[in-house]
């Protein structure tokens, strides 16, 4: 008879108070209908072998699903996973590693930068990943449960059933003529790293001399006033930068177009550079000085060294220009001869 | 028999699981007379899903239970409801259909 009971209990503890006690009663009067008189435990065991595992009677008492996320959902789960992990965890990233170089104290060197980026981000990636594939399952767990409709046909993005219409939303960039992501992420990096270290530039560029608690920073190559001063043409240029990466993203393929944008982006950041560092003051007095007493520089050479930079950097870009624009035209003849052999 | 083809022997039979339950619902049964109906038929059921499935017609409002409590035991009684009479001679001519159709789809492979 305990069995009896202890299987009842098993089932019921289950399931809402209010039909506890009239399942239990009919789950009774049917355990002992299939069972003889005076019966015994093995008897009592075969009859509850039958009625099998009390945790799946309940869940079909209850009809409720037995499990997280169903058919309906996990497609568009999985997909919104795909898209929100990467994002959440590059943001990390992009934070974390301007957040360590900001706040760097002139003791510690590349090296234990580079380590603490490394030791915290795997760390804090982690976390972030947990974090967000956590809260994107509950949601769907409780879309799931609240569910007033219970088919089971798959939903869409849209959350509505599939119709032809969706088709015109799906993407047939080719993968050649494709913006990759990373790319996009890797800029959004880049923009991150070179800002942190313009507005930080006194605490981490600069002559470091060895010491017996590590390299220390002794004479910072750059005036740290003078190159706060042009922070509108700084926050100009980043602000491009990044408008750049997000539209590049949004296309997802090189059109003339983004080809254009990066021409303006690239053009800009040129003039600002320029600018910036044309003017003198922009070089730490003894910086300056340390080097002359190094080399014994001319101002001669000084002018053909800044004019080589520059003629480089001017070289680098007119390449990125003109690659935008090739890429452009290669991404529409090759849609055009996709369309053309259809 | 293998594993595969148990599985989808449950399958197949599965949707005409209901139809067999409400078959039987014409005049009022209990949950093990029901058991013993349907296995006298040759229709094995998981009893882990008969009686949850008894709940969800009667909410469903297919059929209507009532305690009987004259006998010895207390014994809950469903039968087939108005509404109940109608969806099984509907799901019934619906059942006669499709084995109609497949009778004749697997005759062809003879």
């Amino acid at each position: 008879m305990k069995l009896i009971d202890l299987y009842i209990y098993e089932v019921t503890r289950r399931l809402p108070e209010k039909n506890r006690e009239d399942i239990a009663l009919e789950l009774q009067s049917t355990i002992e209908d299939m069972l003889p008189a005076e019966p015994t435990e093995d008897e009592v065991k075969q009859v509850l072998m039958q009625l099998g595992n009390p945790s799946v009677m309940a869940s079909g008492y209850l009809d409720r699903p037995m499990h997280l996320i169903g058919p309906k959902y996990f497609d568009v789960y999985v997909s919104v996973l795909k898209i929100v992990l990467p994002i959440a965890m590059i943001i990390t990233f992009i934070s974390l590693v301007g957040e360590t170089i900001a706040t760097m104290s002139n003791e510690n060197a590349l090296s234990t930068i580079i380590l603490t980026i490394l030791g915290q981000g795997i760390w804090q990636l982690l976390s972030t990943a947990m974090q967000a594939a956590f809260w994107i399952t509950l949601v769907f767990a409780v879309i799931e449960r609240t569910e007033k409709v219970s088919d089971q046909i798959p939903v869409t993005m849209n959350f509505k059933k599939w119709t032809p219409e969706d088709l015109k939303n799906v993407s047939t960039i080719p993968q050649n003529v494709r913006i990759k992501k990373w790319h996009v992420f890797a800029s959004l990096l880049w923009t991150a790293i070179w800002a942190t270290v313009y507005f930080n530039a006194s605490k981490l560029v600069g002559i470091y001399e060895n010491h017996p608690d590590g390299k220390i920073l002794v004479t910072p190559t750059f005036n740290q006033e003078v190159l706060l001063s042009s922070w509108l043409l700084i926050v100009l240029v980043i602000t491009l930068e990044v408008g750049l990466a997000i539209f590049k993203g949004m296309e997802r393929r090189w059109t003339h177009k983004v080809a254009i944008a990066n021409t303006v982006v690239q053009v800009v950041s040129l003039v600002v550079f320029i600018i910036i560092f044309s003017n003198q003051q922009v070089w730490n007095d003894s910086f300056s000085n340390y080097v002359n007493n190094l080399m014994n520089i001319t101002n001669q050479m000084k002018n053909w060294a800044y004019q080589s930079i520059i003629l480089t950097v001017i070289i680098i870009i007119s390449i990125d220009i003109f690659e935008g624009f090739r890429k452009a035209h290669k991404s529409r003849k090759t849609l055009l001869t996709r369309v053309i052999s259809k | 028999m293998s594993a595969l083809l148990n599985s989808l022997t449950t399958e197949l039979r599965r949707g005409t699981l209901t139809l067999a339950v409400l078959s039987q619902l014409r005049t009022p049964q209990y949950g093990y007379s029901l058991v013993q109906r349907l296995e006298t038929c040759g229709i094995t059921i998981d009893q882990s899903t008969l009686y949850p499935l008894l709940r969800r017609l009667e909410k469903q409002e297919l059929v209507t239970s009532t305690w009987d409590t004259s006998e010895s035991r207390p014994r809950r009684y469903y039968v087939l409801s108005e509404f109940g009479i109608e969806i099984y001679h509907q799901l019934k001519s619906e059942w006669e259909k499709t084995s109609h159709e497949l009778y004749l789809l697997l005759k062809g492979e003879d």
